[in-house]
């Protein structure tokens, strides 16, 4: 799928570069020499299901994590040579939250500010200004183990926007919020990005995705399977679906066209059926269930 | 210049663990210094006492005693702290992807546990020299104490950052930490054991440190290869500090 859909970020205006990253753990392979560019200004997207190997390869990418072999370069700066000037330009909200639980939220962004050499003067002008922003005010002073999640996570990723980094990498930023909140960080995510920065992003809701990314890669046990807009993803498995309900199953089909999709559902007679556009979980199933299309017509 | 970044950069890595000492304060300064001053009453008088020349023994351990607590005030918290913030709180991450140098990360985060070595042996030495007048303390002896909480901080931090369970480090302390305690020369003369018993603690780091402290409380001098040993321990648990969180490998 990566080597015939012509999107793949290569060639182009690049702030992330990974060529060929392998990450094992003992003689298992989470990811497995996984080479994609995020270009700068846009929302990137990591789908995949559960272990498919998300975290790792973020974690890798902000050298948290050691790469068994392959390269990433940030912002020009290689993770290995220049760690320190590539550690500037990265922020990440990590998926398990990582704040030191037995300090308040004032005191963990405090200490993000002081690790990134924020001055005090703008640490009030600026930062304490995003901690409200995000609703933060009432809970400075609380210790972060008496937080809820949701405000848990609000604080972590104050913490990992507060440096102004060129890129941010938020893994699974919107697991266990609620509805408002969860758009409130959409609504920060565009602000961000029109901004200027650089959004990567990992998560299982495929409607944020299909809001916020400019682009999606799919991964699955520990490879891409395809990468590209929502668009083109939608077009490589057939923009179209025919969704046919016999009893309780649903069967879908994709289909190139309107007309074929249209054709194709008459053709079927007397059965309940219905023809709509393909969206990205439709895409998700199909290719990340191992079923990648060569035919634009799949039964399943 | 490199160094004072990194001298700066330390007390930002510091910073967070020192917020948490102040607000414990309270269970810093029994955690410190109730052990070693238990030891001083029950070593020094109920021991020493009842086999006649209590005082004298005070006088001999008191400075074991300040050296013991500049392992016992570091070792158990730092390491605990820094498995927890590695393996609980993920908080550790924070220090792997932000801009500052590895060096800095290792020294920031023994910081906590030289305070706490800093609060402690001035109540046991407030204490000591209550019941022993003559105790003196130099310019020498602060700066060995220093120097060895310094390395058994940085021995904390190693094993926090090196071990996976928090059993594993229990098990080093009841293997290593805890015999260390009571027979590096803290609590009576190494040269009283066994010549091959004395070889093997010959090798530990605090019969080193509890050398140069009673040596500096003593006659003011520094034996300097007892030094040595302790430079050479401080500098390979930095090395391997610094080996570890380079690699990734923590
Ligand atoms: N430290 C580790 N040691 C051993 N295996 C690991 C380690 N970290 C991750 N793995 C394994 O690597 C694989 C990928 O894990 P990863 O956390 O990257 O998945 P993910 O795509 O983020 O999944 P999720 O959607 O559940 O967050 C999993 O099979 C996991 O068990
Ligand atoms: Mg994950």
């Amino acid at each position: 799928m990566t080597s015939d859909c012509s999107n793949d970020g290569m060639g182009k205006d690049s702030i992330v570069e990974v060529s060929d990253l392998t990450v094992r753990f003992g003689d298992f392979t989470a990811v497995d020499g996984v080479s994609f560019n995020v270009r700068r200004g846009e929302v990137f997207a990591f789908l995949g299901p559960n272990g498919a190997g998300k975290t790792t390869t973020i974690r890798t990418i902000t050298t948290i994590q050691r790469a068994t072999s392959g390269r990433v370069v940030i912002d020009g700066f290689d993770i290995d040579t220049h760690r320190l000037e590539a550690r500037r330009r990265i922020g990440i909200a990590q998926q398990h939250i990582s704040l030191d639980n037995e300090l308040t939220v004032a005191q963990n962004i405090r200490h993000h500010a002081m690790l990134h050499k924020i001055p005090r003067s703008e640490y009030r002008t600026r930062v304490l200004p995003i901690a409200s922003g995000l609703g933060l005010d009432p809970y400075m002073s609380r210790r972060v183990s008496d937080l809820s999640g949701g405000w848990k996570r609000r604080a972590a990723i104050t913490c990992a926007i507060l440096h102004e980094p060129s890129v941010l990498f938020l893994d699974e930023p919107t697991a266990g919020l609620d509805t408002q909140s969860r758009h409130i960080l959409w609504d920060l995510v565009r602000d961000l990005n029109a901004g200027g920065t650089t959004v990567f992003l990992t998560t299982h809701y495929m409607d944020e995705a299909e809001a916020l990314c400019d682009r999606v890669a799919i991964i699955s046990s520990g490879r891409i399977s395809a990468i590209g807009t929502v668009d083109e993803l939608r077009e490589s498995v057939g923009p179209y679906t025919v969704e046919v309900t016999e009893g309780s199953k649903v069967a879908v089909t994709r289909h190139p066209t309107l007309e074929d999709a249209r054709a194709y559902a008459e053709s079927l007679g007397d059965v309940l059926c219905n023809v709509r556009l393909t969206n990205l979980e439709d895409v998700f199933l199909d290719i990340s269930g191992g079923k990648c299309l060569v035919d634009h017509r799949c039964h399943r | 210049m490199w160094i004072t970044d990194v001298i700066d950069e330390s007390y930002r890595v510091a910073w967070g663990d020192l917020c948490h000492l102040k607000s414990n304060l309270l269970e810093v300064l029994l955690t410190g210094t109730v052990g070693p001053l238990l030891y001083l009453l029950a070593f020094g008088y109920g021991i020493g006492g009842s086999m006649g020349g209590g005082e004298e023994y005070v006088a001999f351990i008191l400075p074991g005693i300040l050296a013991l607590a500049t392992l016992s005030a570091t070792f158990s918290t730092v390491s605990m702290r820094t498995l927890i913030q590695r393996l609980f709180y993920m908080s550790f991450d924070e220090l792997l992807l932000c801009p500052i140098h590895v060096s800095a990360v290792v020294v920031g985060k023994t910081l906590a546990g030289m305070a706490r070595v800093v609060i402690s042996c001035s109540i046991i030495l407030l204490v000591g020299c209550l019941i022993v007048p003559d105790a003196s303390v130099n310019v020498q002896t602060v700066l060995i104490l220093l120097l060895s909480a310094f390395m058994f901080s940085l021995l904390g931090f190693l094993a926090g950052i090196a071990v996976r369970r928090t059993n594993t480090l229990s098990l080093i302390s009841a293997v290593v930490i805890v015999p260390m305690t009571f027979l590096c020369g803290t609590l009576f003369d190494v040269s009283a054991l066994p010549s091959w018993a004395a070889s093997v603690i010959n090798v530990l780091p605090l019969t080193h440190v509890s050398e140069l402290v009673r040596s500096a409380m003593g006659s003011g001098t520094v034996p300097s290869d007892s030094l040595a040993v302790v430079f050479v321990y401080t500098a390979l648990f930095f090395g391997l500090c610094w080996y570890l969180i380079r690699t990734n490998r923590c």
